[in-house]
């Protein structure tokens, strides 16, 4: 379990421009879709956008507080 | 390539053009997100195979690691890695997905059962 402020700071610390979109799917703050806009998105693949995202809400995935992401990404024109 | 664990893999990525490793088998998912991997390939009506991995903490190792992607479900299309529905959505959006597929089941006249309009 999660709470939207922790996800974003999360996010933040490895994507410092992130703006981020959170939806609970089931109430319960551990399964979500996210959508983060960001710069950092630049040149990078659908693929590596979602590596970069998972990389940077791994703690939260080892230890358990997200059980589900939904990932979408946006690239933030800077 | 001794590695029996890799052995394995390369060989079950080798022998099916769409392979999924999920967590449940087709009949039975056990994961919301492998539920939605194989209801997206039934809607493309090309034969795919679904690998349960559930239980397989060496497996998901070797193929997070082999991959770079944490996550289960993972895709793999002709020996090629595409990530899980966050990525082919988008692309079965973009129409990038046919053109992968077509390619990937040339010649082997194999014709999905069900057509996206």
């Amino acid at each position: 379990m999660i709470d939207d402020e922790s996800m974003v700071a999360l996010i933040r610390a490895t994507i410092p421009d992130a703006q981020v979109q959170i939806w609970d799917r089931t109430g319960t703050m551990d399964h979500f879709d996210v959508l983060i806009r960001s710069s950092a998105f630049a040149g990078k693949s659908l693929l590596d956008r979602h590596r970069l995202v998972e990389k940077a809400v791994k703690p939260a995935r080892d230890d358990g507080r997200i059980h589900a992401l939904a990932i979408r990404t946006d690239l933030l024109e800077s | 390539m001794s590695d029996p664990i890799r052995s394995e893999i390369d060989r079950e990525i080798a022998d099916n053009t769409i392979l999924v490793y999920g967590k449940g088998t087709k009949d039975a998912p056990q994961c919301g997100f492998t539920l939605e991997t194989i209801q997206f390939f039934n809607a493309f009506g090309y034969p795919f195979e679904v690998i349960n991995v559930l239980e397989n903490m060496p497996k998901r190792a070797a193929l997070s690691e082999m991959t770079d992607w944490p996550t289960l479900p993972k895709v793999f299309i002709k020996g090629q890695f595409f990530g899980d529905t966050d990525i082919l959505g988008p692309m079965a959006h973009n129409g990038e997905l046919q053109a992968v597929l077509d390619d990937a089941f040339a010649g082997r006249n194999i014709k999905p059962t069900i057509q996206l309009r």
